[in-house]
């Protein structure tokens, strides 16, 4: 309960009880006033009647008809006569007149009327006791009108102070509404400073001891993100020529050569500058480094033209390019572009039979991995050396290896499993090491053939890509996770990748949101959606629409292939994900203190930082000791 | 002084077996608020009422009032700051001073004291002829039809009515008597009578 519904709800008891209290003791005063009232009217008129009586000298019959008088005139229940030994001499009484009072107010409120007594004399002699009692009846009616008029005024006055009070409660309330707010952001690790200070002392106090601490961890995130923004600078770029360096190549490789890729194939460059040494001799140095940034900005500008290319300086002569989604025969007549154009950089003192630029042309494909890419480009460029012709470009062929499956054939295995919603969810676990428990359960897009064949997502994904059909599954499988939830999974927390395509198609958001409406609140179990580093922090404007749709429907978010290539950590502070995943190598390969301040952004806004691909013990053991024990992969198997 | 606390001490035993008029945390309020004199007044007092445990009702009435005539007239407003107060014996006594009623009040009380039967007893209202003013007397019925003898503080004697042309009875009042009439339906009898009570229960001196 809130606690400005428990004040709410005493301030209301109070006022009752207040009320209650007021109400009972005005009534009480008033009854007792009638009381005194009914006393004070009968001794009125036992003394003055029997100073009348007086003058009838004891007379019997003048004294009755002078009581009768008093009697009728008057409202009395009861006026009585007695001689001085207790003996009735004379008696008048009636009965109580109907009055238009509840009867539960009668039963309610006994009013008892006073009898109040006199002596009668005859000259010097006493000869009885006059006893007067008034009428209850108009004292009743009197007090039921006073409670009536009472109770309403009382509700009227309830009703304002209630009113009053609960505007001041709010008023006086507004700043606990700011503070819990603050409170909510900070657990939530969002950093907000609460510009005005509430007036209450206490208030004032709490407000600013929480900006001084969201201060306090809003610096230390800065800190960490300055320190990691200019380590990535050093890290990964060439200071002499502005080029990604050769580490940077490595770390950015597997996002071309995954089985998702978004371009699965494309054309690398490698290059190399001979004769460098002469060139020194001749130019010399500051020439020669000149020399080098025309040749780093005459290969960016030829490989402008592909989406994603990268241009990399693998080390002091040589470089790499990697042009996604080039065919062959581009790819060698840009090489070939490429080396005419150098030509023209090389300066004309230059001996062109021994400083030269030789390039060596590959086609890879996603299959491959990072070190047989990097091998197949080294045999090209040493070919080129070996071979050199005219152009100074070789070009070496992958050997491909024959599919087993023909494009045909998967169309109709993946059109299958869209048709028939064939669609299946394979799991696999995240723990942490350190405690054993499991982390998130991470599920993973299966589809079944006609003749119920298994396929899983590496096998169907390359395929379904390749004919376009891969958003498709996706929509699928967000359908069933909705619409059918595993109901083993319940109460569990379960992730799903999303890929940088399905995020760009301008057709599944409606879709997605359609869904999330419908069915996102019946959800057996917590969903985090994971998304590609690269997609969100270029933050672009579709994404901010999924960002709200996923914090609308209470589904977090989880970034996968960080590399940590980002100008600015700022967008981890605004998404808030649950966790960052970044493949093994990548976490290895960082320096202590590129570590440390990466640790340090993710401590400070609450994110986990979970290591991927992770096969076996030795690889745990390597990571526990840089302190990392959330991991994913087949190590996870043997935890358990 | 040796005297004076044996005195006290002699009159502590006496009145160990019945209950004194006026208790000795009385006497000494009266010493300390008034003086000595006043003291010996509630002893002498109390001497007095002990003399005349068993004598006869005449000899009681008589000799209360003249005992209490012996005080000086006062009114209530030279005497209180207020007009027509009802004081207690023991303000009456240690003031040694009082109007009509203070009188009546102060010889009803004692003479209760000494066993006579309050019902026998009246304060009544008068009209003095002599001083042509409102008054008020103690009057004693021996029966309720008998001649009742008139305490009055203007006549040192205790006479019967028809003794006292002076005064015309208007109105009489006893308080006891009236309390228990109207006892089952209300304590209260008058302002002034419940006053009185309460203040001499207190020993309001």
């Amino acid at each position: 309960m809130t606690l400005y519904k428990q004040l709410s709800f005493l301030v209301t008891l109070l006022l009752i009880s207040i009320f209650i209290i007021v109400l009972g003791v005005n009534f009480k005063n008033s009854t007792d006033s009638v009381q005194e009232q009914l006393y004070a009217d009968a001794k009125n008129t036992a003394t003055s009647l029997s100073l009348s009586l007086a003058s009838a000298n004891g007379n019997i019959s003048m004294m009755s008809t002078m009581i009768n008088a008093n009697f009728d005139n008057g409202s009395y229940q009861n006026i009585t006569l007695m001689d001085m030994n207790g003996e009735l001499l004379y008696e008048r009484h009636s009965e109580e007149k109907t009055i238009d009072v509840p009867n539960w107010f009668i039963e309610m409120i006994p009013i008892k009327a006073p009898v109040a007594s006199a002596n009668v004399s005859a000259g010097w002699n006493p000869i009885g006791i006059l006893n007067v009692q008034s009428s209850t009846s108009d004292a009743y009616q009197h007090l039921y009108e006073i409670l009536c008029s009472l109770a309403v005024s009382f509700s009227i006055t309830f009703v304002i102070s209630v009113v009053i009070l609960y505007i001041l409660l709010i008023v006086l309330l507004r700043p606990l509404k700011e503070i819990r707010h603050q409170a909510d952001a900070i657990s939530n690790n969002r950093f907000i400073i609460q510009e005005y200070l509430p007036y209450t002392k206490d208030f004032s106090e709490v407000v600013k001891a929480m900006n001084i601490m969201v201060k306090k961890v809003e610096d230390i995130f800065n800190k960490a993100n300055d320190a990691l923004r200019r380590q990535s600078e050093l890290m990964y770029k060439d200071e002499a020529t502005g080029l990604y360096n050769r580490k940077y190549l490595l770390n950015k490789l597997p996002e071309y050569l995954k089985i998702d890729a978004q371009i699965p194939s494309g054309v690398c460059i490698m290059l190399s500058v001979n004769g460098v040494q002469e060139a020194n001799k001749i130019l010399g140095r500051q020439k020669v480094d000149k020399l080098y940034e025309d040749i780093a900005r005459m290969l960016k500008q030829h490989s402008n033209d592909f989406e994603n290319s990268l241009v990399v300086r693998m080390n002091g002569t040589e470089f790499f390019i990697l042009l996604p989604r080039c065919s062959e025969v581009n790819g060698i007549s840009i090489a070939e572009y490429m080396s005419h154009a150098s030509d023209i950089l090389l300066s004309k003192d230059l001996d062109r039979t021994k400083t030269f630029l030789t390039f060596g042309v590959y086609e890879y494909n996603h299959k491959q991995t990072v070190s047989q890419l990097l091998s197949a480009s080294d045999y090209a460029l040493s070919q080129a050396k070996l071979f050199t012709d005219k152009t100074h470009v070789y070009f070496h062929k992958t050997e491909s290896d024959a599919e087993i499956m023909g494009k045909e054939e998967w169309r109709e295995v993946i059109d299958f499993a869209i048709q028939h919603n064939t669609i299946h969810f394979d799991t696999y676990k995240a723990v942490n090491a350190g405690t054993k428990e499991v982390i998130h359960n991470v599920l993973t897009i299966a589809i079944i053939s006609q003749d119920g064949q298994k396929y899983s997502y590496g096998k169907f994904i390359a395929p379904a890509i390749t004919l376009g059909l891969d958003i498709e599954i996706y929509k699928k499988a967000l359908v069933k996770i909705f619409k059918e939830p595993n109901a083993e999974l319940k109460g569990s927390v379960c992730s799903l990748r999303l890929s940088s395509q399905y995020l760009e198609d301008t057709l599944t958001f409606s879709e997605l949101k359609h869904l999330l409406d419908k069915y996102a609140k019946d959800l057996p179990f917590k969903l985090i959606i994971e998304l590609p580093d690269k997609a969100l922090s270029a933050d672009s404007e579709n994404l901010q629409l999924y960002k709200e749709l996923f914090e609308l429907h209470n589904i977090q978010l989880g970034v996968f292939e960080f590399i940590g290539e980002s100008e600015d950590y700022r967008y981890l502070k605004e998404l808030r994900p649950a966790y960052i995943k970044a493949e093994i190598e990548y976490l290895l390969s960082q320096t202590t203190q590129d570590l440390s301040s990466l640790q340090v952004v993710a401590d400070s806004i609450g994110i986990d930082l979970i290591a991927t691909g992770v096969m076996d013990k030795e690889s745990l053991e390597k990571l526990q000791a840089i302190r990392i024990d959330k991991v994913q992969g087949r190590v996870t198997e043997m935890l358990s | 002084m040796f005297f004076k606390h044996l005195l006290v001490l002699l009159l502590a035993l006496t009145f160990a077996e019945a209950e004194a008029y006026v208790s000795q945390s009385i006497i000494k309020n009266v010493e300390k608020k008034y003086n000595k004199f006043a003291e010996n007044r509630f002893i002498d007092m109390q001497q007095r009422l002990d003399a005349l445990k068993n004598k006869s009702t005449i000899i009681k009435l008589n000799t209360i009032n003249t005992f209490f005539n012996q005080v000086r007239y006062k009114s209530d407003m030279q005497n209180y700051k207020m007009s027509d107060y009802w004081a207690t014996p023991w303000e009456f006594l240690a003031r040694d001073a009082g109007d009509c009623e203070d009188y009546v009040i102060a010889k009803f009380f004692a003479l209760k004291y000494l066993g006579i039967d309050p019902k026998k007893m009246y304060f009544t209202y008068v009209k003095s002829t002599q001083f042509k003013e409102a008054h008020m007397v103690l009057t004693y019925f021996e029966t309720p039809t008998s001649e009742p003898l008139i305490l009055d503080n203007n006549n040192r004697f205790v006479l019967p009515a028809s003794k006292r042309p002076d005064l015309i009875p208007i109105y009489n009042f006893n308080g006891d008597i009236l309390s228990k009439a109207a006892k089952k339906a209300h304590q209260k009898t008058t302002k002034k009578w419940d006053d009185l009570i309460q203040n001499t229960k207190k020993g309001k001196i």
